[in-house]
């Protein structure tokens, strides 16, 4: 807290210094907030180009409006229940085993939807589930519930840890029964938390296409692709694509605000004294996570693994199984080196040269966290494909951006940039700007002081984010479906299309792959948090 | 800001986009003497004529897969940049989209008007049909009589409320099904079709091994509409699958039957290699060999059904007419989201 504050306190008058000139790294800052934020701009200018495009889809629109808003209800509700339920439990309860079910509650964090829904689709008959059912609102509410639920429980239980025990004393001592001074007073406590957990679950709703396009919901991702590949219209998927944004962006406001007032909502209090659980509501304590757990994680892990050896065995195995898997470590390999390069620019032009104008460059830059891949895609691929054009008119050197991985690799950064820049600038701001003057002081220049002190110093901070992009990149489906060059098949697409084709034996292996690549940020992510616990 | 750190700023940057070409460069090269295929029949292990043609002719193929409908567009939007050389589609509305837009070359070719039937091929040779895809009705045998249901029609009897079962409205397969009954029914006719479809509640799943599967199931699925080989398929894993087919409209105009079919691109620089594959892929031994492997009919009707279809029988056919139906397959997406086909 004290480095936060001392950095905090000595940023202004840097700031007034600057404010004068645009230099250097001011410049870089803007201009990878333009190239990253660029591509974006076609989504409202597609109104203007072709203002009646969408009349062509009557029916579509509000199709999709109803659809996604019972999506975001349903799974509003089920991640605000289950997340804080759940948040709640580990936070003001102490039973055997706890220690073990607070962690393990995380896990479903790295199922992706459409492989909770490959496991769900291809295993429903055994177990006496109609396809039907499992392909209906109330079966997509459930998938996105139980594979977004942790956003919120991650969110809620740090609240609660953080909240004074001395508030819900009190509220016992006027009176009030434990659940109810939870219901009245932890709760409401937690609330920005809460709500800051359950727009991050419902922004990856809308951002997914795989879950809902295997269930048949008619929601704007699935929209953008039918107008796309159905009616081959793009200027139709660019308008859908900015009203999914606006929705996104609606949310992300929401999650920014809450989160602020956060801040000041938190008592900082050391947490209150657990009530121990005895018998009965001991073992159910434990058994009901520890069942869900296994339904989420672990039932799909050994299902996976079973349909994997079929398939092995049967000769089902795609036949690009080894291109895919090799693109995809390759995409999601030199992800890392771009995404994370891009965000250390970033995050050091706006440190070496803090004013206004960078601060500003690195919202617009973030940005496209909020986008959905999907839209991304046809935002990327618009301006590309003209430039592309009069590239190959004037030089005749082919189509080299929307023909090859180019298109990909501009849409992960612009899809990925603000989650590798969060943990590169949360590793800067540790670092005391003292250091900074003082290396300057001995003769060096801004870059030789990235280099030497800065990037050795937040080595942890770029390994985080270096694995974030990779685990993002490799399970990403829409941008990568609609971008991919020829030939660039990944794992995530072999699932998706096997899955289409209800060969789940087929789409089992590189689900696996994808599902265990993804569990190790999020046993990162545990190992960290459990430190700063002890 | 030193003039030095400026330069090395400008080569970091200048690095990381060299390395993403280079990177571009190993993921994507492909050799030059290839003769490139998009081919949407690649999800099912149909390399091996590639490869034959491949051994026997000295020309390398490389394949690239993908759906149909994105096959199209990549080859629309690459325009005459294209690297593709051949196209085959796995259903006729993108041969006739390709064909609309000028992206495929007419064929003049004797072996080809031998080994294709008239009406399985463009009268001006920009595309040839391979193989054949039924259709058609299918029924649980455990529940469901084969005389119970007889035509598409019929599916729209009350009989048959809560008890149909469809692939959803968005199947490329669907769509053409319903623009060829527009263009050989009219529109009106086609909408009263699918109105008592749609009366029945019917339970839309997500693919035709989807609505096979529920119908072995039971689960609301009694009747369904689906492609043959996908029975094929299921049959040849489980040989007392209690499903089958009813050849539906055969005393009217036949089973309503798709085609997947091959057409040189306009953009090619190898016409003449395209040309030898495209008559390689049509000729009935090869035909076979695809039959064979995904248990459709051959476009000659002299093409021997796998053991597994052929105990469906004999039937009359009723291809699609291509440019008909091609024409209204806007209207038919239309109609289905008009009378709720989602």
């Amino acid at each position: 807290m004290e480095v936060t504050t001392a950095v905090r306190g000595g940023r202004t008058p840097i700031a007034r210094r600057s404010r004068t000139r645009i230099d250097g790294w001011a410049a870089t800052t803007i201009l990878v907030a333009a190239a990253v934020a660029g591509p974006l701009v076609v989504l409202p200018a597609s109104f203007v180009a072709s203002p009646g495009a969408l009349s062509d889809f009557a029916g579509l629109l509000p199709d999709a409006l109803v659809a996604t808003a019972i999506l975001l209800v349903g799974v509003g509700a089920g991640t605000l229940v289950l997340g804080t339920g759940l948040a709640a439990l580990v936070s003001f309860f102490d039973f055997p085993g706890r220690r073990w079910i607070e962690w393990a509650l995380v896990l479903p964090l790295a199922m992706p939807g459409y492989v909770f829904t490959l496991f769900a689709l291809g295993s429903a008959g055994d177990i006496g589930l109609g396809l039907a059912t499992v392909r209906s609102s109330l079966g997509a509410i459930a998938i996105f519930t139980l594979v977004l639920y942790p956003y919120v429980y991650l969110l809620a239980r740090a609240a609660f840890l953080s909240q004074a025990g001395d508030l819900l004393e009190a509220a016992r001592g006027l009176g009030m029964s434990r659940g109810r001074a939870l219901l009245r007073v932890a709760v409401p406590m937690a609330r920005p938390a809460i709500i800051g957990g359950v727009a991050l679950a419902l922004m990856e709703t809308l951002a997914d296409f795989g879950t809902v396009n295997l269930l048949g919901m008619q929601t704007f991702t699935n929209a953008i692709y039918k107008v796309w590949f159905g009616a081959f219209d793009r200027d139709a998927a660019l308008q859908l694509g900015t009203m999914l944004v606006t929705i996104t962006l609606l949310l992300l406001a929401l999650e920014r605000f809450t989160r602020g007032r956060a801040r000041y909502g938190q008592s900082g209090g050391r947490g209150s004294e657990s009530v121990r659980l005895r018998g009965v509501a001991a073992v159910a304590a434990f058994a009901g996570p520890l069942l869900l757990v296994t339904l989420v994680v672990l039932a799909p892990l050994v299902q996976l693994g079973a349909w994997s050896i079929d398939s092995i065995r049967d000769g089902l195995l795609a036949p690009e199984f080894a291109t895919a898997a090799r693109n995809s470590l390759l995409l999601a390999g030199m992800s890392i080196a771009l995404v994370v390069g891009v965000a250390l620019l970033l995050a050091y032009g706006r440190r070496a040269s803090p004013s206004r104008t960078s601060g500003a460059a690195v919202r617009v830059a973030t940005i496209g966290y909020g986008v959905p891949g999907s839209v991304v895609a046809v935002a990327v691929i618009v301006p590309l494909g003209w430039l592309d054009h009069r590239l190959d008119d004037a030089a005749g050197v082919g189509l080299l951006l929307t023909g090859t991985v180019v298109g990909l690799f501009v849409a992960y950064t612009v899809r990925f940039l603000a989650l590798a820049f969060q943990s590169v600038d949360t590793g800067l701001e540790r670092v005391p700007r003292s250091l900074d003057e003082a290396a300057r002081g001995l003769g060096s220049d801004r870059l030789d002081v990235l280099a030497r002190v800065h990037v050795p110093l937040i080595a942890p901070a770029l390994l985080t984010a270096g694995l974030l992009v990779f685990t993002e990149v490799m399970k990403e489906l829409p941008a990568t479906l609609l971008l991919r060059p020829l030939g660039g098949d990944t794992l995530a697409i072999a699932v998706w299309q096997a899955t289409t084709e209800s060969l789940y034996e087929t789409a089992a292996l590189p689900a696996l792959l994808i599902v265990l690549v993804g569990l190790i940020p999020v046993g990162v992510l545990i190992r960290l948090s459990r430190r700063v616990a002890s | 800001m030193s003039r030095r750190s400026l330069i090395a700023v400008a080569a970091l940057g200048a690095l990381l986009v060299v390395g993403a070409f280079v990177g571009i460069v190993i993921a994507t090269s492909g050799d030059d003497d290839e003769l490139v295929v998009y081919s949407a029949r690649s999800h099912y292990g149909e390399e091996k004529p590639f490869e034959t043609f491949s051994d026997e002719e000295g020309v390398e193929t490389r394949i690239f897969g993908g759906e149909a409908p994105e096959l199209y567009e990549r080859l629309r939007s690459e325009g005459d940049d294209t690297d593709a050389d051949v196209l085959v589609t796995v259903d006729a509305a993108n041969l006739w989209r390709a064909e609309q837009a000028g992206l495929l070359r007419p064929l003049r070719s004797a072996a080809l008007d031998r080994g294709v039937p008239a009406g399985l091929r463009d009268p001006k040779g920009r595309w040839y049909g391979l193989t054949v895809r039924a259709r058609t009705i299918m029924r649980s045998t455990e529940r469901v009589e084969p005389n119970e249901v007889t035509t598409y029609e019929g599916l729209g009897d009350p009989r048959w409320k809560d008890r149909l079962c469809l692939r959803s409205g968005t199947s490329d397969y669907n769509i053409s099904f319903v623009a060829d009954q527009i263009a050989k029914r009219g529109e009106p006719a086609t909408k009263r079709m699918l109105e008592r479809w749609m009366d029945n509640d019917p339970t839309i799943l997500g693919s035709d091994v989807d609505v096979l599967n529920a119908l072995a199931d039971g689960d609301g699925c009694d009747v369904g509409l689906t492609n043959t080989y996908y029975l094929g398929r299921e049959i040849e894993e489980d040989s007392n699958f209690p499903v089958a087919p009813v050849w539906a409209d055969q005393e009217g105009r036949g089973t309503h039957v798709n085609l997947s079919g091959i057409g040189v691109v306009a953009a090619t620089d190898r016409a003449g290699q395209a040309r030898r594959l495209v008559e390689y892929l049509a000729s009935p031994e090869q035909q076979q060999v695809l039959a064979d492997n995904n248990h459709e009919y051959g476009a000659d009707p002299d093409v021997e059904p796998t053991e597994e279809i052929a105990q469906f029988g004999r039937f009359k056919r009723d291809p699609i007419d291509v440019a008909g139906a091609g024409r209204h397959l806007d209207d038919a997406v239309r109609l289905m989201n008009q009378v709720g086909w989602k």
